[in-house]
């Protein structure tokens, strides 16, 4: 995100980002494909429980000017998209003075996995139901997967479930390198 | 497995969680004595019954919550109201296989 400088600060320059997952492996034929997502921007949103200052629902995620506005907790939304999109949402929605806005980019990591058999796949690191009644396109939660304390988003792409998957970067590999692994077994399965 | 009724995730498995011990409320420094200090500090009840117990939501809201469970059974519901004696009806949610018609007494 480009933000004003103060006068009178030092100006630094805006950081490159690098993702946390160094290695990228095939997906098997047929098996849900694992996506990096991490350079998206993301920036989160806190404010007092009850709150709502984006208008999203805790548990819910919904598309905005092209921004995933996520309700992430009861008291924190996150937004995830390209940069000059997410600072155009903040730069026209009006906060209330207590609300925080901070960029998360550099501190999370973003996976997408995508295949009518990915919910299959996650179940078998995750204890959440990833059932289409229980887990809906456009649906939240937050949860163990492999052991990581990680937010999952259902944002279906072009009517095929998709899962976005979030957590601290430096789980990076292991994360990517564990739900390929829970990905392997369904190949060349269709449905 | 032990599904925690989280009040804002729902029930969700107790690895998800972390479990913050026995729900007491704190004496006042001031007024007492070293005796029931230690008490509040290490002195559990353990009843074999109802207890009110906090939980931390480690890996989904993040928030800390207070249930009753029930030590035989596992069986959860959730704490009475300030000023309230009588606890809110059960949740539906119990241990795995257990036998939720085995109650015991309030402790």
């Amino acid at each position: 995100m480009h933000t004003s400088i103060p006068r009178g600060c030092v100006s630094v320059a805006e950081p490159e980002f690098r993702s946390s997952i160094t290695t990228l492996a095939a997906a098997p034929l047929g098996a849900p494909a694992l996506t990096d997502e991490s350079s998206l921007t993301k920036v989160s949103v806190r404010a007092q429980v009850g709150a709502s200052p984006l208008g999203v629902d805790f548990t819910r995620a919904t598309r905005r000017d092209g921004v995933l506005i996520v309700g992430i907790r009861p008291d924190e939304w996150l937004l995830l998209g390209n940069a000059n999109e997410v600072e155009t949402l903040l730069a026209t929605t009006e906060f209330d003075a207590s609300v925080s806005r901070i960029d998360i980019t550099h501190s999370r990591l973003c996976l997408r996995l995508t295949g009518v058999r990915s919910a299959s796949a996650l179940e078998k690191v995750c204890s959440l139901d990833f059932d289409d009644m229980m887990f809906p396109d456009g649906a939240t939660g937050s949860a163990s997967v492999a052991k990581v304390s990680s937010d999952l988003i259902r944002d279906d792409v072009n009517d095929e479930p998709s899962y976005l998957l979030l957590a601290d970067r430096s789980f990076g590999q292991y994360l990517y390198d564990a739900i390929h692994d829970a990905t392997a077994e369904f190949a060349n399965i269709s449905s | 497995m032990l599904l925690v009724p989280c009040p804002h995730c729902g029930p969700r498995n107790s690895a998800d969680m972390s479990y913050q011990g026995e729900a007491s409320s704190r004496p006042d420094p001031s007024s007492t004595t070293p005796s029931q200090w230690r008490d509040y500090l290490y002195m559990e009840h353990n009843p074999a019954g109802w207890l009110k117990e906090n939980w931390y939501c480690s890996s989904g809201c993040r928030r800390f919550f207070t249930v009753e469970r029930h030590t035989v059974t596992s069986e959860f519901r959730e704490p009475p109201l300030p000023g309230s004696k009588t606890a809110l009806p059960l949740s539906k949610t119990t241990e795995t296989g257990a036998d939720t018609d085995q109650q015991g007494g309030e402790s």
